[in-house]
């Protein structure tokens, strides 16, 4: 084996991002890394590029033990990085983006250093062409070029294809072709099928930042890498979907169109970048009366941190609390009482900043803003990702009480389990567009993960 | 744990300890007594606060929203400017009192419109507040400059409108009065009124104010015209001081006002202080300079010493950082 991570753990605040995870590369192959969102994949491919730094790890390359604790070690040790957000400087040109943090690049004419390189990846452009002006096919190329010039035996590829056209793709694919029969070991990040049975030589599947096998691409199926991914445990409790009440909303967008009922609850399923948080975005501007959002990232796009659980829960609609301008305080207050006890909010103090609550109840104190602005459709972006499991049952009951009280929701959500209990219809959102349509009733796992990675 | 108190109290520590490191090291008078205790010192501080303490007021709300107005300073020239043209130029025929009450209407408008303008360009063409008032800092300073010829114009100490203004608005009862109603004001702008709860969220997280529907634009306007409308009062009361409307006024008070309010524990990327928290960082200027000048410090000196302490202010109420 080239390259041996074993026990390799890592977590972010209370969130265990990998436990234990194993993966062995061998040298000259491609080798996929697979998992759900949120599986561990990418932190597995950064930790080995040094750019974070794990709980624990044993790492063992051409049978020695080695500590990559920084991008430099990695660099030394022949390992390179594609970023998923090429890691460019977009103001530099082509060639200041080789060169800087190269250890590899000891003076002379930038550009006689880039040209073998340019030329390996097949990349057409001069030197001191500034980045920000290149596709993003090409800073892909540039991106591969600037870590084969560093001595890359191994390249880390983290979601390479997300941004790019079916023709980059090829040519994407063409260099990693022509760089493994060259012997460079490559790491392939996805969770694309038909790109990884097309590549891949290999397929290690992580599952909640555990290793769960690898296996050879030969030998297996997209349908069996599927059932891995997901594990086997499938949603247990089912609800028979409830007879649909009138149509509440009728959208119709460029690729994608459906009807939402009253009192329905609407599942969406789609991997990361499949447009289905940018659906909550254009139902939201289209239907600015109507529907409200709660978006995906809760610290950035609902949350005030500085502001108070009881700040935060009435901020949309403290003119109705006000009177001349003034907020009536105690009614503000019992405003929200009785929301907070339904949601079972569980909080020392209502005055206490947002930020001390725990990611479930500061989740309720997002969900009590809008249900007190009296919204009739609810887009809820994966309403319970990275929240513990005893408020994701509170969040579940509160959505199904808002359902049974009239309101329509459109809940995307990344655990396909939880849209198989809640949803009585689920859309599969694929490269932007309506891939499938399931009642919940013969819905798997399998087939929508299948719909939506074809 | 000395720490963790240090932060909770805040400026509030810092004003106190500062207090009785003055009465320990003040003169004393020929009888003993402490000269910094007595009211006439304790009282020349407050009226010498007022000026950079008003304008702080409306600063805070403004860095509040993650914002800054650079140009306060130039608007309060403009304000004197203004001022003493009008009491000494225009209207020859009005009697005193609405003479001095459209004289001061005019001023505060115009003030106010200046800081609306500044609101109005940051919000609707999402530029840089920073740059936004650094243009107007400069595009202000010269109209002031040029509609008084670059001179300064002077306000007598006869019978007329002018000098009669003056006498009633550089009565020390009238600065400090001023102040302590602007504060009560904003004090209950902060926290009690809708317009004070959007300016905290704004600065807090824009992006989450923007998907929540708050009035972003709106509130932003009136933020930075309430800065030019006290900015413009301030320099009412400059005038009225130094008998001059003076265009070269007010140069460096962005730079105390936003002191005072960081002093005060104001978070300057917005979201996160208080009024209460701005007038105790006035006051912590205010008396450190009483202090040091009483103990004949050489002004370089004292310049240096408050850089000291705004650093210790703010290092000692920075947040724990997050684990």
């Amino acid at each position: 084996m080239l390259l041996q991570a074993t026990r390799v753990s890592k977590h972010y605040g209370g969130v265990q991002a990998l436990r234990d995870a194993e993966f062995a590369l061998a040298g000259g192959e491609v080798h996929a890394l697979v998992g759900e969102n949120g599986a561990g994949k990418s932190t597995l491919a950064r930790i080995l590029a040094g750019v974070t730094r794990p709980d624990s790890a044993r790492i063992v390359i051409d049978g020695r033990p080695v500590s990559i604790r920084h991008p430099l070690d990695a660099q030394r040790l022949g390992i390179g990085m594609i970023h998923q957000e090429l890691d460019l400087f977009p103001s530099l040109t082509a060639g200041e983006n080789m060169t800087l943090g190269n250890l590899c690049y000891r003076g002379g004419r930038i550009a006689d250093f880039c040209r073998p390189f340019f030329a390996q990846v097949g990349l057409e452009c001069e030197a001191r062409r500034a980045v920000e002006t290149l596709s993003i096919g090409q800073r892909q190329l540039l991106a591969i070029a600037r870590a084969l010039s560093m001595n890359a035996r191994v390249l880390l590829m983290d979601e390479a294809t997300s941004s790019l056209d079916a023709t980059s793709v090829e040519r994407l694919f063409a260099v990693i072709g022509e760089l493994r029969r060259g012997g460079v070991a490559i790491v392939y990040v996805s969770h694309k099928m038909d790109e990884i049975f097309r590549i891949a030589g290999r397929i290690t599947i992580l599952r909640d930042g555990a290793t769960v096998g690898t296996v050879e691409a030969a030998a297996t199926t997209p349908t069996e890498v599927i059932r891995m991914m997901v594990g086997r445990e499938v949603g247990d409790v089912r609800h028979a979907a409830p007879d649909l009440g009138p149509v509440l909303l009728s959208v119709k967008l460029p690729g994608i169109g459906f009807d939402l009922h009253r009192g329905e609850i609407l599942g969406i399923a789609g991997l990361v970048g499949s447009g289905r948080s940018s659906l909550g975005a254009a139902l939201a501007r289209l239907h600015a009366d109507r529907v409200v959002l709660l978006p995906e990232d809760r610290r950035t796009q609902g949350l005030m941190p500085d502001l108070s659980v009881l700040e935060n829960a009435t901020l949309a609609i403290l003119p109705r609390l006000a009177r001349l301008g003034f907020i009536r305080r105690g009614t503000e207050r019992r405003e929200f009482e009785p929301l907070g006890r339904r949601l079972a909010l569980s909080c020392p103090s209502l005055d206490a900043p947002v930020t001390t609550l725990s990611g479930g109840n500061q989740q309720k104190v997002l969900l009590a803003r809008w249900l007190m602005r009296g919204a009739d459709v609810l887009f809820l972006d994966d309403p319970t990702r990275g929240i513990d499991v005893a408020a994701k049952l509170d969040i579940y009951r509160a959505i199904e009480e808002l359902a049974a009280a009239g309101h329509g929701i459109i809940l995307v959500s990344s655990e396909l389990p939880e849209l198989l209990r809640l949803a009585g219809r689920i859309l599969v959102l694929n490269n932007r567009r309506l891939a499938a349509v399931y009642d919940a009733r013969e819905a798997t796992q399998e087939r929508i993960m299948a719909a939506a990675t074809q | 744990m000395t720490r963790d108190l240090l932060r909770r109290s805040g400026s509030l520590a810092a004003l106190l300890g500062i207090l009785i490191l003055a009465i320990a090291i003040s003169p004393t008078a020929a009888d003993g007594s402490r000269i910094f205790l007595e009211p006439g010192n304790l009282t020349d501080i407050l009226r010498q606060i007022s000026l950079i303490g008003i304008i702080s007021l409306a600063m805070t709300f403004v860095i509040l929203t993650g914002g800054i107005d650079l140009s306060v300073g130039s608007v309060l020239a403009l304000a004197t400017t203004l001022t003493a043209m009008s009491l000494t130029r225009w209207w020859p025929d009005a009697g005193y009192g609405a003479h001095i009450a459209r004289t001061i209407a005019l001023v505060l408008a115009v003030s106010a419109a200046a800081g609306a303008l500044n609101g109005a360009v940051t919000a609707f063409l999402q530029m840089q507040p920073f740059i936004v008032t650094l243009a107007s800092m400069i595009g202000i300073r010269g109209l002031a400059k040029w509609l008084s010829n670059n001179e300064n114009i002077d306000i007598g100490f006869g019978r007329d409108v002018a000098a009669q203004f003056a006498a009633v608005f550089r009565e020390k009862a009238v600065v400090i009065g001023s102040y302590v109603a602007a504060a009560a004001v904003f004090l209950v702008l902060l926290a009690r009124t809708v317009f004070g709860r959007h300016v905290r969220a704004i600065g807090d997280n824009e992006r989450a104010a923007e998907f929540a529907g708050l009035p972003i634009r709106r509130t932003k306007v009136w933020v930075y015209a309430l800065t030019g409308l006290l900015s413009g009062y301030a320099g009412v009361l400059y005038a009225a001081e130094n008998h001059q409307g003076n265009p070269n006024a007010g140069v460096a008070y962005e730079l105390d006002a936003i002191a005072a309010v960081v002093i005060g524990g104001t978070r300057l990327s917005g979201g996160k202080g208080s009024v209460a928290g701005t007038i105790v960082g006035t006051l912590i200027m205010g008396v450190l300079t009483n202090m040091l000048r009483l103990k004949n410090v050489d002004s370089n000196v004292e310049m240096m010493i408050k850089a000291v302490i705004i650093v210790l202010a703010v290092a000692v109420q920075r947040p724990r950082k997050e684990v």
